[in-house]
């Protein structure tokens, strides 16, 4: 593949170069697959987007960087931002008054996960300071498959707001705990204060950029429609500004646009019909967030060792996340059958776990590799399988607005479109 | 199927079934949350029910029986705030009004009970296009001939009951200009619209032999009469209510059809007739079109008249059996909001002018469903 792009490199000189034209390219047959997906087999499009981003990543397609750096990096934070202010606005404060067994829930399964997963790595021989950010990756669910399998199979009800709740309360944590170890991992023998010190800064220096993210919105939505196009552009421009200075400074993007999304609910409870508007440009954000973590998860080096902790750390959190959901579901107001298709719904893992890997190779390469070599097969798998269990949980929770797409088509032409 | 005995019940008690909006909290359109609100709400004695609908985003609440509007409203309290709390834990809102502003009717799910599946092999599109809110009123009467002469009496009042309880001004995201567009939905099925003017039980009896002998109707259920007889309660019940946006007004609609009931048993003030049905659906019509702002043709005389004069007037006549009825300060607030013209459908309009955004109406109805405002 590269003889084929230093080829094209020589009698090509596009405007805004070489790269440009690889990833819009990849783009387009990433759309297509992912259509294709949805049409035959009525898997969400994130399974095309991710297995396109596969094949390119396997045969060593150059154009994405490891560990995630400049314009990538920033790509890859700004795509998840949207999706995080987005779940984060879907987050009512008061809920947790009325119904705190789903924040028992969502710490219940993030504390398992993360002692299940590191217990079960130190035990496969992994030195802890490997096992520890491993165990955080672990933590990570991913909202933006979530979300996108949600927009795919038109789902709504009880199953999937609180798994996209749980998730991206486990997102919330994950990103904290990550940024701040990240920030430890090169340091011996640590007091408290020093300990603590870096998730401050990192909780701190993020909530200020949510803050003055929330309040500029709050103050635009004061005289501007929320289902204007402008209240979405204006949102897009805020974000993408709040995700190159957040991280800047010390906090974590991602983690700023998700506390400004559950702000902006607390200081406007009104209705959020406008990410709506947000339309095509953020699908396009979406879909090569997905291409890029799996082009860049796929360049991962395998080997059988590898491929079993890889299993085993995969099979610990499915099981951690299953559990704690089921022990805080309780008094929560589910069904234990609810709590069963919520655990599934939260098993992908993707773009936040791997920008949380990308941090500990950036801050400390070699302790980095090792972590990046069972991140990011772990990372790819669940991105894929992932997608996969969660649509299934959604269908067979009764709560996809529409019947599973193959087994409908030819009856009903309007199920068959891609929605 | 023969048509069942009408079976006794105390003259002039009220039975109300209340249909309800289930929405989200994020953006507040329609959930698909009744299985949960309905095992949640098992776990708290209440008096009445809540048992499904059609769809999987209402749910219906109803009384037990009872003996003044101050009775249903006291039965309908708790009733409304356990739904509340138990909403409140699911994250999820519970709303009045006869329809929900911008709901897509074809992202509904029909609940899953062997009647509604059935209904919905039937009608197709029809039963989600029935994802509509209304208030029925059951009152009880002193025997089946009784029960209709009530039932046509009450007929000539039905552009009352709609001008008061109208709620569903939006569909589908637009304003229809109708009060109660809800109506319109309910014209589509058979069997629909008024009953026959038969006014001995034996009469009905008869009807009801020859219709199923047809093959076309089964038993009471499949008759979507804005009236109907309902034997096996010994009352008849009135269907064209809109589901208010409170359940203060959803007592005092009770109350004011307790309050008509009670005057047709005293007074015995007109003999039905097959012609008041002349201008029924004209009125039934002007009354949906521009509620408290409607026409209304009286069907003995032949009058036109402003239909809320008419409301105001009926109210004076019935005054003296509202205060027997403990109805009074019911009727007090209904004739408050007629004098200003004021109606749900009228506050929801008011709410979206200054709004410019149905979900929040959503949200503020809401609100004032669980007392807020």
């Amino acid at each position: 593949m590269n003889e084929i792009l230093s080829f094209w490199a020589q009698w090509l000189r596009p405007s805004a170069g070489l790269p440009t034209v690889q990833w819009s390219l990849l783009l387009a047959v990433a759309a297509m697959a992912g259509y294709l997906t949805q049409r035959h087999t009525g898997l969400p499009k994130v399974l095309g987007y991710s297995l396109v981003g596969t094949a390119a990543g396997l045969a060593g397609f150059s154009g994405a960087v490891w560990p995630l750096q400049g314009i990538g990096l920033f790509l890859l934070e700004l795509g998840i931002a949207i999706v995080l202010f987005e779940c984060g606005g879907r987050i009512p404060l008061r809920w947790f008054r009325h119904n705190p067994m789903v924040l028992v829930q969502s710490i219940a399964e993030s504390v398992l996960t993360y002692f299940a997963v590191y217990w079960v790595l130190v035990w496969l021989n992994l030195p802890t300071q490997v096992a520890g950010p491993l165990a955080l990756v672990a933590l990570a669910a991913s909202p933006a498959v979530l979300t996108r399998v949600v927009a795919d199979t038109r789902a709504a009800g009880p199953v999937t707001e609180r798994a996209i709740v749980l998730t991206t309360l486990s997102t919330l944590y994950a990103l904290t705990l990550g940024s701040a170890k990240a920030e430890l991992i090169n340091r011996q023998s640590l007091t408290l204060m020093e300990t603590v010190y870096p998730v401050v800064v990192v909780l701190g220096v993020s909530i200020i950029v949510a803050a003055v993210l929330a309040l500029v919105l709050r103050m635009a939505l004061r005289f501007m429609s929320p289902t204007s196009e402008n209240t979405s552009m204006l949102f897009l421009a805020l974000v993408a500004a709040g995700t190159a200075v957040a991280a800047h400074m010390g906090g974590s993007a991602p983690l700023a646009a998700l506390l400004g999304g559950m702000l902006l609910k607390q200081l406007n409870p009104r209705p959020w019909a406008w990410p709506r508007q947000l339309g095509n440009a953020s699908s396009l954000l979406t879909m090569l967030m997905f291409v890029l973590v799996s082009t860049v998860a796929a360049q991962a080096d395998w080997s059988a060792p590898v491929a079993g902790v890889v299993l085993a750390l995969i099979a610990v959190r499915l099981v951690a996340k299953a559990t704690g959901v089921a022990l805080g579901n309780v008094g929560s107001g589910a069904s234990w059958k609810q709590a069963l298709w919520v655990g599934c719904a939260m098993t992908p893992m993707s773009s936040i776990a791997l920008l949380i890997a990308s941090q500990f190779v950036l801050a400390s390469p070699s302790t980095g590799h090792v972590i990046a070599g069972v991140a990011l097969p772990a990372i790819l798998l669940m991105e894929v399988l992932g997608a996969v269990i969660a649509t299934v949980a959604i269908y067979r929770a009764g709560e996809s607005s529409k019947p599973w797409a193959p087994l409908t088509r030819g009856h009903n032409g309007e199920n068959s479109r891609e929605s | 199927m023969s048509l069942e005995a009408f079976n006794h019940s105390e003259p002039l008690t009220l039975g109300v079934e209340l249909e309800l909006q289930l929405v989200n909290t994020n953006d507040y359109d329609l959930a698909p949350y009744a299985d949960d609100m309905l095992r949640l709400m098992a776990k708290t004695p209440l008096p009445g029910s809540v048992v499904p609908e059609m769809t999987n985003s209402m749910i219906e609440i109803s009384t037990d029986i009872c003996h003044s509007a101050s009775e249903v409203l006291g039965q309908l309290t708790p009733i409304r705030d356990a739904l509340v709390k138990s909403a409140d834990k699911l994250n999820i809102a519970v709303v009045g009004g006869g329809t929900h502003p911008f709901q897509q009717w074809h992202e509904r799910r029909i609940y899953d009970k062997p009647r509604f599946q059935e209904l919905s092999q039937l009608y197709g599109y029809l039963s989600k296009q029935f994802t509509i809110f209304g208030q029925h009123v059951h009152i009880g009467c002193p025997d089946a001939d009784a029960a209709l002469l009530m039932l046509h009496r009450m007929s000539r009042y039905i552009p009352h009951f709609i001008a008061l309880s109208a709620s569903s001004p939006y569909v589908q995201g637009q304003d229809t200009a109708f009060d109660s567009a809800r109506l319109n939905s309910v014209f589509a099925f058979p069997l629909s619209g008024r009953a026959p003017c038969v006014l001995t039980w034996t009469e009905f009896e008869q009807y009801f032999n020859k219709m199923t002998r047809t093959g076309v109707v089964k038993s009471m259920k499949d008759f979507y009469w804005d009236i109907r007889p309902k034997p096996e309660f010994g009352t008849i019940e009135i269907r064209v209510f809109d589901t208010p946006l409170t359940i203060e007004r959803a007592a005092a609609l009770a109350g004011f059809v307790q309050s008509l009931g009670a005057w047709f048993l005293a007074d015995q003030p007109f003999i039905p007739e097959e012609d008041d049905y002349l201008v029924y659906t004209y009125n039934r019509f002007q009354a949906c079109r521009f509620g408290m702002d409607a026409v209304y043709v009286d069907p003995a005389t032949g009058d036109h008249m402003p239909l809320r004069e008419h409301i105001l007037h009926t109210m004076d006549k019935i005054a003296g059996h509202a205060a027997l009825q403990g109805a009074s300060s019911a009727m007090h607030m209904l004739r408050t909001e007629v004098e200003a013209g004021q109606n749900d459908a009228r506050w929801l309009r008011e709410r979206q002018r200054e709004e410019q955004l149905l979900a929040e109406v959503s949200r503020q109805a809401a609100q004032r469903f669980r007392g807020g405002r």
